[in-house]
Formats: structure tokens, C-alpha cells, sequence
């Protein structure tokens, strides 16, 4: 066997899921606490949160000025159909909104969590059913609905998954701007202050509403009503982590070599193609990385991380791998935040039922990360 | 005088670089090198507009007197057979010069080595002469075998001692036969003309023709001489394995088809029918054992091995069609192996292995070498002959000359070009697809964490590969140009057969 150089190859630890368990009860950082990991969590996801603006808004008003429109030619557009912002985006000159598409579709398509229960209601299906009895004075939308009566109501639930996805991007944004403030004003100096400005942002926010009305013909429709009684966290959050964070989808164009391969699961419960099982470099495989997303945070990406990537490798060579592996450790800090913030029971009780609770909860969740990318958990 | 200036200005750079500093920086004199080199390609391809391509003879001639009493004469002449191999040599040698990096080890003698072999193939392909050609196929002898022995790998003691010992008996019997020749004639006429063996008895034609055969098929190599070819290949650098495979191998061809052909079309006839089943042998042995290997460069070499057995399939039906064949199977062999040599040593310099088995998925756009897998999925293409690229060309060519003539020895050599898309795609599949790693995939799950760091291939350093990628796609795309400089003299050569036919 010839001899390889070592300098050519790296291989990062990966903890077992009794560590990263073992971590998660002890309110320890599952990322390694360095200077390094500080600047890349904390500038990737100023980055993300710049990013995430962009998408929050585009998916709002897609959500609400895009509604039921045939063809949505300029959806991306945010109402500018100037010539120069045309010319821009077809020049792709522009964000990629379609990830934030690809991140509603999937979480559209688990479908986990209370707000995917309401979307199968009968109070949602009366409000689609009163939206449609206005619509149908559209001619196209008059002759699909007889034709196919699910469509619209469908195409609803989709309007209705982007709207709430904007909404939690927008708290999400400008969590991730106000760490970058914290972080450079010196309130965040560590990992595990950082893992915990996230929770408690997170926390803060748990209980914010998700509603989502739209105007047709000058009269209000809802479609998520206040009194549906959904929230930011359990309804959006956790379930935007369950859909992007850990199942995700196969990539498109594979999806039939990984079938080929008995590699999809039949249970979508147990996909693991999510951002933190990704592998970062592009492999033409699952398990692929939001290249688009990549893409998009390189445009934002700030100074001090670019400077740092460029003494790496490849410098600007491969920044997208890097970006990925970044983005990576973020991801897993965001994680670990929204478990610290949604375990059973307070971690510093005594009794014992709680303890068991809280240790089966560290432990089911330590069993689905350990499959993901933990090797760039190690410093 | 123009060929004399074409030995002349390699032979002065070699000589200059004895009298340089011994403390110049070695890139210093690699620019030297490059220099000359590139003053010899200009001038080669000086002779390209002075060459007359309707006429079939011997161009440019020059001859004088050298020691008369051995019938050693200072004759030099061009055809359509020798021109394009000169304009491979000025070209590869280039190569070879410009891919040379990162010599820190003698680069003095290295440089001079590399242009006086280049003088010595020039002064073989251009001597009318036997003796005069001898001493040129000599010359280049010594300095390939320092190159291998000096620049070498681990084990380049043994493979340059089995090359100095395969080609020293190359060189023993051909220069056996020569002497045979002015034996049996019983003068010292050494002059390159098939009327110097018309009054040879057809033992005496045979016996010759064997010993060149034999001689010319070592450094082909065709089988069962070929073992010192994947040895040498393996141990040399990169710029030797260009020289080595790009031009050093087609003296043999050349050989071949210019003293073989060309003087004993007699007992060519006669053994014409053994030679293209060897030649089938050759091209199926090489295939097979290509597809054995392990090591990327081993495989590219007994690739040599397959393809350089259609030259002789050519010569052996030695129809005009097949003849053009031969020489554009020459051009393109040479060019397309160099290519792939320069890829392998790019894959190798970056990855520190060449081994199928630890490279994986080199293609990758951002951590692999895409590029350099771009231009070896184009080179391996060439090599399987696929439409649009010289490889194609030269082989169908050599096919469609053969196939009449011998239609068993032609269909076996198809399957060996069909084994070549075999061996090349697993090269391809093994190397440059699938996830990136360099590392035996012992632990699975350790393989698909693995964090490969390789540096990235400079533009610069792609240039010489991406220069002969062009020069495959252009001779693919626009063959006439070669065709048209040594139509006349292979048309030549095939009456001269079909006069005995």
C-alpha cells in the first residue's frame, strides 16, 4: 500500500452518541469550544441572518401578494419588475430564493408538528372553501377546481407553510444580526454563551403567534387564524428543524440512484439527507449540501470569516466546502440550543422521574445526531 | 543545410548547458531549455513549409563523405513518414521541458540529457543512411537510461538497468543486420534503398528481416519483448514517461516500417501474414494486461503496448490506407499517451499516489482536480478511439486498411481498441468519480468523513497537457493536414509491396 501523506488527509473525531448525550445533560456545548469555531459560528450565521432576510421576505410576499397566481412569473421579484432588477436576476445577480422554496416543499412534505394537524382540519378546509368560492371568479382557477378539487386547497396549504416560514426566518434573521452584535460588542465570547444567546432568543420567542390572512377583493380571509392557536416553536420551529436541520430529501437528479442503491428509506421518519447529515463536498449523491444556500451566504460572508478561509486550503478555491463545514458547526450549536430550550424538565432538579425523562430525551436526540456530521464538532 | 540545423540546434543547447554555471538556478536553466526547444520546434516547422508533399522520395537531401572505408556517410533526407515523427519530437520534447518542475537534483545534466536525446531521435528520423541511423538510435540510448537511473523512482536501478539491457540488444541486432547486409552484399554500402537487397537470396532476406524484427519489436515493444516498457514507465518522471512513450517508442515504428518494409519487401510478403497476427497478440496482450493493473501509470503503459501493436498491423497489410494509418496512429499514440502521462503526473504530484485503489472521486469541483480529470476523461476518449478525436482517426484507418487483407488479425485488434473504453473507464470510474478520498476505504464510515486536503492544479501547470488535448481534438477534427504530408510517401511504400505482391 503506498504511502500517503498525512497532511493530505484530515479525519475529525466523531463522538459517540453517549458523549454527545452525556454533553447534552451536562448543558455543555456539543461543539468544541475554540476561538476558531467562534468566529466561524458567529460570522456564518451573521451571514445566514442576512440571507434569511432575504428570504423571509420574499416568502412573505410571495405568501401574500403571489396568492393562488397562476403563473407567478415574478415571484422572486418582490413586486421591483423594474428592467434593471430583471436584468439582474436573469443575469443571476440575485439571492436564490428557490432554497427557501426547497426548505418549505420539505417541510411541507414531512409534515410534523401542530400546524401540519391544523392544515388537515376542517376549520382550515371551510376557509379554503370560502378563499375558492371567491377565486373562482379567476377563469383558469374556475374550471381547475371542479376538475380537481384537492388542487387549490393544496396550493393553499403551501401559501400557507411559506408564510409561516417566513415568519420564523424573521425572528431567525434578526437572532442571528443580534448575535453578531453581541459577539463583536463582547456580551458573547464563548460557544457556550453563544449556544445559550440562541436558546434563550429562541425561548423568548416560543410562544410568538403564526397567523396568516390574505386580501381578496378588499374583504380578509384567514387561512391560520389567531385562535388556531399555533406558536413559533413547537409548530414551526421544531418541525423546520425535523423537515431541513435532519430529514431533508434525497437530492432530485439521484433520487433514483439512491433508490437504486436501497438507500431510501420507505419510512420518511428515518430520512437522514438533512443539513446536518450533508456530506460538504458535492458527491452526486444524497446527503448533499445546500449548494444554493451556499452560494447565497458567500455574497454576505463577512470579512474576518473570509480572511480565515483564506489561509485553508484552497483559499477561495473551495470556500463552499468551508462554508458548508461552518455552516455545519452553526447548525449543530442551533440545535443544541433548541434542545437545551425544549428538555422535559429543568436540568438542575432532583427527581429522579424528571432526571429519566430529561436523560431519555438527551439520548434520543444523541442517537439521531451521532449519524450526522459530528466530525466537525472536534476543535 | 535545414536538417543539419535541425540536429545542430539541440546538439549546441546540450553542449551549451555543459558550459553554464553549475550554480544558475534550475529554473533559470529550464528556461534555457525551453528556449532551444522552442527555437527547434520553429525551425521543424520551417521544414514542414519547405517540404513538398506531392513528392514521395527523400526531400531536403544533404550527404557527404564521413568514413567511407565503414560506408559511413553524413547523408540526411525527409519524407512523408519522417516529417510528422520530427514535428512529434520538437513538440514533446517542448513538453517534456516545460512539465519539468521542481528539479532540484542535477538540472545541468538533466537538460542537456533531455535535448540531446532529442537530437539523437531527430538524427535517426532524418538519416539516409543505416550505419548514420544506428549511431543516432545509439545515442539516445545512454542519456534515457541516466534520465531513468538519476530522476527516477524507488526502483530505478532495476527498471533502467532492464531498459539499458532490452535496448542494447535492440540496437546489437539491428546493427547485426546492417552488417549482415554489407556481408552478404559484400560491399560497405550503407545507403537507404530497397536495390541494396534485390540480389539477396529470400533466406538471407528473411534471416535479416527476423533480426530487425526482433531489434525494432523491442522497442516497439511488442510481445513477448515488452516487460522493460511498464518497469521504465513506472520508475521515470513524468517528462521521461512523455519523451519515453511520445517519441522514443515510435523509433521502433519507424524502424520498421523504413528498413523492415522499406528494404525487404520480399520477405515482408512473406512474414507479412505471422506479423499481423502478432500484431493482434500484441494489442490483446497489452489490453488485458491493462486492465490488471493497480497503478495508473502501469496501465497507461501497457496501453502503449496494445495501440503501438496496430502500427504493426499496418505495416503488415501495408495497403496505402492502412500505411496512413500507421503514421497517424504514430502522431496520435504519441501525443495521446504524453497526455495521459502529464495527467497521471499531475494526479500523482498532487495526491502522492497513483494507486486505483486509494484514489476516489478526483473529479470533484472543489476539493479535486476537476480539470485535470476533464482533460483525462478527453485523453482516455482519444485513446478508445472515439469519433471527433485523433485516436479515432489513426484506427480506423489502421482497420480499414487492414481488414481486408487480414480480416482475423483486423477483428482481434477491434477488441483490443474496444478493451482500451474497458480499462480506461475503470481507470476513469476509479479514480475521478465517486466521493473524493486518498485513502484505502477500510472503515466506511471513517471514508465518508474524511477531509481531503489537496492543493489545487495551477492554470500553468495544465498547459502543456491542454496544448496536446487541442492537438488530439484538432487531428481528429481536421486529419487532412497530416494526411496530405505523408500520403505520397506511404503510397510510395504500399506500391513498392504491392510491386511484390
Amino acid at each position: 500500500m503506498p504511502v500517503i501523506p498525512s497532511e493530505l488527509v484530515r479525519s475529525g473525531a466523531v463522538p459517540s452518541a453517549l458523549d454527545l448525550q452525556r454533553k447534552l445533560l451536562a448543558s455543555e456545548p456539543l461543539l468544541a469550544d475554540t476561538e476558531t469555531h467562534l468566529i466561524e459560528v458567529v460570522d456564518v450565521l451573521k451571514s445566514y441572518g442576512e440571507v434569511l432576510d432575504a428570504y423571509s421576505k420574499n416568502l412573505i410576499y410571495q405568501a401574500e401578494d403571489q396568492f393562488l397566481v397562476p403563473f407567478p412569473l415574478f415571484k422572486y421579484l418582490n413586486g421591483d419588475k423594474s428592467i434593471a432588477k430583471i436584468w439582474r436576476h436573469l443575469c443571476h445577480d440575485r439571492i436564490n430564493f428557490e432554497y427557501a422554496e426547497y426548505c418549505m416543499k420539505s417541510m411541507l412534505w414531512h409534515g410534523t408538528g401542530g400546524m401540519d394537524a391544523y392544515l388537515d382540519s376542517d376549520q382550515f378546509l371551510n376557509n379554503c372553501a370560502l378563499i375558492i368560492a371567491r377565486k373562482r371568479r379567476d377563469p383558469l382557477l374556475g374550471i381547475l377546481n371542479p376538475l380537481f378539487p384537492q388542487f387549490l386547497a393544496e396550493l393553499i396549504r403551501a401559501a400557507a407553510t411559506t408564510h409561516a416560514l417566513g415568519q420564523f426566518w424573521r425572528v431567525m434573521s434578526d437572532l442571528f444580526i443580534d448575535l453578531a452584535s453581541a459577539e463583536a460588542d463582547g456580551r458573547v465570547s464563548s460557544i457556550a454563551e453563544l449556544v445559550d444567546f440562541i436558546k434563550l432568543g429562541l425561548v423568548a420567542a416560543a410562544a410568538n403567534p403564526i397567523s396568516y390572512g390574505v386580501q381578496i377583493d378588499g374583504n380578509h380571509y384567514w387561512i391560520l387564524p389567531p385562535e388556531a392557536g399555533l406558536t413559533f416553536l413547537g409548530d414551526v420551529a421544531v418541525p423546520y428543524v425535523e423537515a431541513v436541520f435532519l430529514r431533508g430529501t434525497p437530492f432530485l437528479g439521484t433520487v433514483s440512484f439512491n433508490a437504486q442503491a436501497q438507500q431510501i428509506s420507505p419510512d420518511q421518519a428515518k430520512f437522514c439527507y438533512g443539513a446536518l447529515y450533508a456530506d460538504p463536498l458535492p458527491s452526486m449523491g444524497a446527503g448533499i449540501p445546500p449548494s444554493l444556500l451556499m452560494q447565497d451566504m458567500y455574497r454576505h460572508l463577512p470579512l474576518r470569516l473570509e480572511q480565515l478561509y483564506e489561509g485553508r486550503t484552497r483559499g477561495a478555491g473551495d470556500v463552499r466546502v468551508k462554508i458548508c463545514s461552518s455552516f455545519q458547526k452553526a447548525m449543530f450549536c442551533v440545535t443544541n440550543a433548541a434542545i437545551a430550550g425544549t428538555f422535559p424538565h429543568g436540568l438542575a432538579g432532583a427527581d429522579a422521574a424528571e432526571i429519566a425523562a430529561d436523560g431519555a430525551y438527551a439520548n434520543a436526540w444523541a442517537q439521531r445526531l451521532c449519524q450526522g456530521r459530528t466530525d466537525c464538532l472536534a476543535a | 543545410m535545414m536538417l543539419s540545423i535541425l540536429l545542430l540546434i539541440p546538439l549546441v543547447g546540450a553542449l551549451l548547458f555543459l558550459i553554464l554555471p553549475s550554480n544558475l538556478a534550475p529554473t533559470r536553466m529550464r528556461s534555457i531549455a525551453i528556449a532551444v526547444l522552442v527555437v527547434q520546434l520553429i525551425w521543424s516547422l520551417r521544414l514542414l513549409f519547405a517540404f513538398d508533399p506531392e513528392i514521395s522520395g527523400m526531400q531536403l537531401q544533404e550527404s557527404y563523405s564521413w568514413v567511407e572505408k565503414l560506408g559511413l556517410r553524413y547523408e540526411l533526407g525527409i519524407d512523408g513518414l519522417s516529417l510528422p515523427l520530427v514535428l512529434l519530437n520538437a513538440a514533446l520534447t517542448l513538453v517534456a521541458a516545460v512539465c519539468t518542475r521542481e528539479l532540484s537534483e542535477r538540472p545541468r545534466l538533466y537538460f542537456a540529457l533531455i535535448l540531446l536525446i532529442s537530437c539523437a531521435v531527430n538524427g535517426a528520423f532524418v538519416a539516409n543512411n543505416l550505419l548514420f541511423f544506428l549511431l543516432f538510435y545509439e545515442l539516445e540510448l545512454i542519456p534515457l537510461w541516466l534520465l531513468i537511473l538519476i530522476w527516477g523512482g524507488v526502483q530505478r536501478v532495476y527498471a533502467a538497468t532492464k531498459f539499458l539491457l532490452f535496448t542494447a540488444l535492440s540496437g546489437v541486432l539491428i546493427l547485426a543486420a546492417f552488417l549482415g547486409l554489407a556481408l552478404i552484399n559484400g560491399s560497405v554500402d550503407f545507403s537507404l534503398s530497397p536495390l541494396i537487397t534485390e540480389n539477396i537470396s529470400m533466406t538471407s532476406q528473411l534471416l535479416l528481416l527476423g533480426c530487425l524484427l526482433v531489434g525494432f519489436g523491442i522497442k516497439i515493444p511488442l510481445v513477448p519483448f515488452h516487460s522493460w516498457l511498464p518497469d521504465a514507465h513506472t520508475q521515470a518522471s513524468t517528462p521521461v514517461s512523455v519523451l519515453l512513450a511520445g517519441v522514443l517508442l515510435k523509433l521502433g515504428t519507424y524502424g520498421l516500417l523504413r528498413f523492415g518494409l522499406g528494404m525487404f519487401p520480399d520477405a515482408w510478403a512473406l512474414l507479412a501474414p505471422a506479423m499481423a497476427i502478432w500484431a493482434a497478440i500484441s494489442v490483446l496482450y497489452g489490453s488485458f494486461a491493462a486492465i490488471a493493473q493497480r497503478d495508473m501509470k502501469r496501465m497507461v503503459a501497457f496501453s502503449s503496448v496494445g495501440h503501438m501493436g496496430y502500427v504493426l498491423l499496418a505495416a503488415a497489410a501495408a495497403t496505402p490506407v492502412a500505411l496512413t494509418g500507421a503514421v497517424f496512429q504514430m502522431v496520435s499514440h504519441g501525443l495521446i499517451s504524453a497526455l495521459l502521462f502529464l495527467l497521471v503526473g499531475i494526479v500523482y504530484r498532487k495526491t502522492g499516489t497513483r494507486d486505483l485503489e486509494v484514489l476516489r472521486g478526483l473529479l470533484n469541483p472543489e476539493r479535486g482536480l476537476p480539470f485535470t480529470g476533464t482533460l483525462m476523461i478527453l485523453g482516455v476518449m482519444a485513446s478508445a478511439g472515439l469519433p471527433g478525436t485523433a485516436g479515432f482517426i489513426s484506427e480506423f484507418l489502421v482497420f480499414r486498411g487492414s481488414i481486408q487483407t487480414y480480416p482475423l488479425a483486423t477483428l482481434l485488434s477491434m477488441v483490443g481498441s474496444g478493451l482500451t473504453a474497458v480499462y480506461f473507464l475503470l481507470l476513469v470510474n476509479r479514480a475521478f468519480f465517486g466521493r473524493l478520498a486518498i485513502t484505502p476505504a477500510d472503515d466506511p464510515e471513517l471514508h465518508k468523513r474524511l477531509d481531503v486536503q489537496l492543493a489545487p492544479v495551477a492554470l500553468r501547470e495544465t498547459i502543456p497537457a491542454l496544448a496536446l488535448a487541442i492537438a488530439v481534438i484538432s487531428i481528429g477534427l481536421l486529419p487532412v493536414g497530416l494526411g496530405s504530408v505523408s500520403n505520397a510517401a506511404t503510397g510510395a511504400m504500399a506500391q513498392l509491396f504491392a510491386g511484390v505482391g
